[in-house]
């Protein structure tokens, strides 16, 4: 799969892995072909204002945005689980299905589409955990581990997140102001800006 | 919101397997007595689409013999019974839940997807617990298919009221009290229905609450696959993940984090259209 080539000019719409969506009505953002959609272990960079991206059914998974409100550029991942070592091959298939791989991936990225690190508005949403997991697996738990893990060697701070619980949710990036809806439990909310 | 009668009353709304899945399956029961292939092959027969895929199977590449072509009585001798059962059923199954859990808001082709990630998962657990793949794998397929008993009571999005309310209990008890019945018990009411072997029936209403007196190894099976599903974020509703991990369960089956994670990426990337060998195993979401 061609996920993380970038389209070779900078000044071309910079999508990775993504596609439009040809129909699904939400809360957020009705018009489909305004919609970038980040599957499970993907992520999607772009430039075009005039687009959101979208990834849907977080549960333990995290999505992670990044935004630079100069450049207008955007990135999201949606990755699954926290550490590559326990399948190195898909990892070397696929690194946006691990955190330890996607995020730093999610950041490159977005740099090579324009952003400024030190610009970068980063939020997240998701890890949410199975019931009465009896502290065995924790997934969701050990995914918000990482993301603070990387965060915090890469001296980076979280913008707003939304995470744990028990439900599923839907995370929108909108390209023209970097502003972050986030559809849980039928209703929707703002993460970005506050 | 509807009471068991009303909600028992709408498994009789929803239309049967059809006979070719049902006999085939059948066959797997039991631990698999050995059917004649040409009993197996007239079942096939009866159903063009199940023969078209089974054809298409056994010459693809995975299971063909490059510049040869098999008729359908070689392909049902290659493939055996077991194979056959699980292709006849996921082909009809998975047509049968494309469009199904509209009522926890779930998006066309999601539950379908989810189911065979699932069986995927069950499989290979049950390969490395010992309990027979196929049927694991045709269980796991099965073991939503209540979902469409609540689409047929309740309308769409009609469970994200109550999931907007849900505390931190299991989603089955919000099921039982709007319908008298949840997802897992009126999935094996409708596999009992359709005949499915018992084996099937008991883990389809376990999957979410596995007995442990006595424990049935293909219901801890279906119960792990579940979770590595939900853990893939497959089938994820209004529900989310108002599921528990049972732990009596892992620790009968002895699972280990490393291993359900890895599981976790495998399920992932054997739903890419490229990786699938088996016809008609994704529908486009």
């Amino acid at each position: 799969m061609s996920r993380f080539q970038l389209p070779g000019s900078p000044s071309t719409l910079a999508s990775v892995g993504a596609k439009d969506e040809p129909s699904r009505s939400l809360g957020i953002d009705r018009n489909a072909r305004e919609r970038l959609v980040v599957g499970v272990a993907d992520l999607a960079v772009s430039k075009d204002s005039s687009k959101s991206i979208v990834t849907y059914a977080l549960g333990s998974c995290i999505g992670v945005t990044v935004y630079d409100p100069v450049a207008k550029v955007g990135g999201m991942l949606h990755f699954m689980l926290p550490e590559s070592t326990v399948s190195p091959e898909k990892a070397a298939a696929n690194p946006a299905m691990f955190g330890d791989l996607g995020i730093p991936m999610l950041f490159q990225k977005v740099i090579e589409a324009g952003a400024r690190r030190e610009r970068l508005v980063v939020c997240a949403a998701g890890g949410a955990e199975v019931l009465a997991d009896d502290g065995h697996f924790r997934i969701g738990h050990r995914n918000r581990t990482i993301l603070r893990k990387i965060f915090w060697k890469q001296n980076l701070l979280l913008a707003a997140d939304d995470t744990g619980g028990q439900h599923s949710r839907t995370m929108s990036l909108k390209l023209a102001d970097g502003s972050i809806q986030i559809r849980a439990q039928g209703k929707d909310s703002s993460l970005w800006p506050r | 919101m509807a009471t068991l009668n009303e909600t028992i009353a709408s498994l009789d709304r929803l239309p049967a397997l059809p006979s070719t899945s049902v006999r085939l399956v059948a066959m797997l029961a039991g631990g698999g007595t050995q059917a004649s292939l040409r009993d197996v092959e007239q079942i096939v027969r009866q159903d063009e689409s199940i023969a078209a895929s089974i054809l298409k199977l056994a010459n693809s590449a995975a299971y063909g013999v490059p510049g040869r072509s098999f008729s359908l009585s070689d392909a049902v001798r290659r493939l055996g019974t077991r194979t056959l059962a699980k292709i006849a059923l996921e082909t009809q199954v998975s047509g049968r839940l494309a469009n199904a859990g509209v009522s926890y808001g779930l998006r066309r082709g999601a539950l379908s997807e989810s189911a065979l990630g699932g069986a995927i998962a069950a499989e290979t657990l049950a390969r490395r617990y010992r309990v027979d793949p196929e049927l694991a794998f045709v269980a796991a397929l099965l073991r939503d298919i209540g979902k469409l008993a609540i689409d047929a009571i309740a309308g769409p999005d009609a469970l994200e009221a109550i999931a907007a309310q849900a505390d931190a209990r299991p989603f089955l008890a919000y099921e039982r009290e709007a319908f008298g019945a949840d997802h897992a018990e009126l999935g094996a009411l409708l596999c009992e229905r359709w005949g499915m072997p018992l084996e099937i029936v008991h883990a389809v209403r376990g999957h979410h609450e596995p007995p442990s007196n006595p424990a049935d190894p293909v219901t801890d099976v279906v119960h792990a696959a579940d979770c590595v599903a939900r853990w893939a974020g497959l089938g994820l509703g209004c529900d989310g993940l108002l599921y528990p991990f049972n732990a009596e369960a892992r620790l009968r089956l002895g699972a280990t984090r490393d291993e359900l994670e890895a599981l976790v990426a495998d399920v992932h990337s054997a739903l890419t259209p490229a990786a699938t060998g088996l016809p008609n195993l994704r529908n486009a979401a």
